[in-house]
């Protein structure tokens, strides 16, 4: 196995285990969730976080377990997950001084980027559907049921976020010889989406209102994907790809 | 079109500029086919941006580059394809073993070239089953050389190759080196200090501002070596100008002639330095020699003397 193959891997295992210890306890909190859900609204500080206990309200164990995994673990560990995925990629070997010995083999660069991009690609978005699939058997401990299809709709409809993410470091980092910097810009920028997202008046503005709860009802009663959200999500990430490569082939180590 | 060959390396009118500085002015180079060519030059003379340069590492600003038979086109997959490389810059894997780090650098290779890649880092005495963190840079040194050594290709390209490396080690470098040209394959190596690889070149090609100024064989470097006559005088007030005089009369008896501080160095035409000497005598002016130096210059010396670059 490859030696970015494994480390792809791993970081995977890892974003999995994660992911999964978030959301065991938060889906088998859904029955006193639901019996003390007005102490929570009444609790909420700021208007936003009273619509989205409204919304969690009115969407039943749908909207919870969305909110809880998607929004709430995804957006969170997954939009840094895709972070620390992408930036290292190619700054990361001019970096530590490796880019030239990368390149030096006898293997067109335009195929140890994609094979860099998928990697990493896969080590961000598998996760997020394997722990979608555990959903229904956890929720079955509380007595719940949802449907896979659903669920995995807005697991791909996250994924095609957490992608045009991944997508922006890479392209980053194929320009850059500092990981850490673009690390840093990224989530400063992803933090602000999600201060953003908490202003009443702004929150239409940001990024985050892509993947919020009332989207996935959104999902859940159209019974697949929005075009008119997830086309867009899907031509960044390609549309960045495709810098990326442009961008590498120019490369100097 | 470039006209390049199996086993040849060929550039014409390259050019490569990284900002404001120029880092290869127009750059005309034939190498091989066969032998092993020193590339030297100080450091930042552009040696290394020439290499990378030749397999697609770096892209020319103009000129045009074959390897082999293979035309630089693209990111220079053909070209990397028919050629081996060792970087200069020692920056590998650490997590990596020494077996796990040579199967890496050899992806791409033919089926065999793995085992031959152990075999040259036994004869290195490599501990293969370590992991590199733990390696010299000496050691890295060697990894990288026994992956480079290993492909089955008629080009081999080495940027720095004995840097680093104890005289034993560089004794089983040159040794190694001498088997992979005796097998016909073209092999040019960069260096900063020629003591370091003349014992291994058979032609050497001088590099300096990113400019080629000499390309010789080894037999006539030598020889241009044993007929460097040098004269230096003890300094004092005026000897500048008087070697300048010097030197315009004895230009037409020699080679070349050159002054250098307190020295008068003079390249002969043969290998007879009295009639250069009686010239020399008749120059009153320039007072008795502190000493006369005459066939003994290193190859360092040589070219610090013919074309005053300094750092070799």
């Amino acid at each position: 196995m490859s030696r970015a193959l494994s480390s792809a891997l791993w970081r995977g295992v890892g974003f999995f285990i994660v992911l999964e210890l978030m959301l065991v306890p938060a889906l088998l909190y859904w029955p006193d969730f639901e019996k003390h859900i007005g102490k929570f609204r009444a609790m909420a500080p700021l208007p936003v976080m009273r619509n989205i206990i409204d919304t969690l309200e009115t969407g039943g164990v749908f909207a919870y377990v969305t909110g809880q995994h998607f929004f709430k673990g995804c957006n969170t560990l997954g939009v840094a997950a895709a972070v620390l995925l992408s930036v290292g990629a190619v700054a990361g070997e001019a970096q530590r001084g490796t880019l030239e010995i990368w390149l030096a083999r006898p293997v067109s660069r335009a195929r140890l980027l994609t094979e860099r991009y998928v990697q990493g690609a896969l080590a961000l978005c598998l996760p997020v559907f394997a722990t979608t699939l555990t959903i229904p058997p956890i929720l079955q401990q509380v007595g719940q049921h949802l449907d896979y299809g659903p669920l995995m709709w807005s697991a791909l409809h996250t994924n095609l976020l957490l992608l045009a993410i991944y997508s922006v470091g890479f392209f980053c980092s194929t320009l850059s010889r500092s990981p850490l910097s673009i690390a840093f810009a990224l989530l400063f920028f992803t933090i602000l989406q999600f201060a953003i997202y908490l202003v009443e008046k702004a929150t239409q503005w940001s990024l985050f209102r892509l993947t919020d709860v009332e989207r996935f009802l959104e999902i859940q009663g159209r019974g697949g994907l929005d075009p008119k959200l997830a086309l867009p999500m899907l031509g960044v990430s390609l549309a960045l790809y495709g810098a990326s490569l442009h961008a590498f082939a120019r490369r100097t180590p | 079109m470039l006209e390049g060959g199996e086993g040849r390396i060929a550039v014409r009118g390259v050019t490569r500029r990284f900002g404001e500085k120029l880092a290869l002015a127009p750059l005309d180079l034939e190498v091989g086919p066969g032998g092993v060519t020193g590339l030297l030059g100080p450091n930042g003379s552009g040696k290394t941006t020439f290499l990378r340069i030749l397999i697609g590492l770096t892209r020319p600003d103009a000129g045009e580059v074959s390897v082999d038979g293979a035309a630089l086109r693209g990111d220079g997959l053909e070209i990397r394809e028919r050629c081996s490389y060792s970087p200069g810059e020692i920056a590998m894997y650490g997590e990596l073993k020494g077996a796990e780090h040579l199967d890496w650098l050899l992806r791409g290779r033919d089926a065999q070239a793995r085992a031959r890649a152990r075999d040259y880092a036994k004869r290195f005495e490599l501990p293969l089953e370590r992991r590199v963190h733990a390696y010299s840079h000496g050691m890295k040194r060697q990894l990288l050389f026994s992956a480079a050594l290993a492909p089955q290709v008629r080009v081999r390209i080495l940027d720095e190759p004995s840097e680093g490396l104890d005289p034993t080690k560089r004794g089983v470098l040159i040794e190694m080196l001498r088997e992979d040209a005796a097998r016909g394959t073209t092999i040019l190596l960069s260096s900063h200090h020629l003591g370091e690889v003349d014992r291994a070149c058979e032609r050497f090609v001088f590099i300096h501002a990113g400019k080629v100024i000499a390309s010789e064989s080894a037999e006539s470097v030598a020889a241009r070596a044993r007929r460097v006559l040098r004269v230096s005088f003890a300094p004092r007030a005026g000897l500048g100008e008087a070697l300048q005089r010097a030197a315009a009369q004895l230009e037409p008896h020699a080679r070349s002639v050159s002054t250098r501080e307190s020295e008068l160095v003079i390249e002969l035409r043969g290998d007879d330095p009295r009639p250069a000497l009686a010239e020399f005598a008749k120059l009153a002016a320039l007072g008795a020699p502190r000493a006369i130096e005459f066939g003994r210059a290193s190859l360092q010396e040589l070219y610090r003397d013919l074309y005053g670059v300094e750092a070799c």
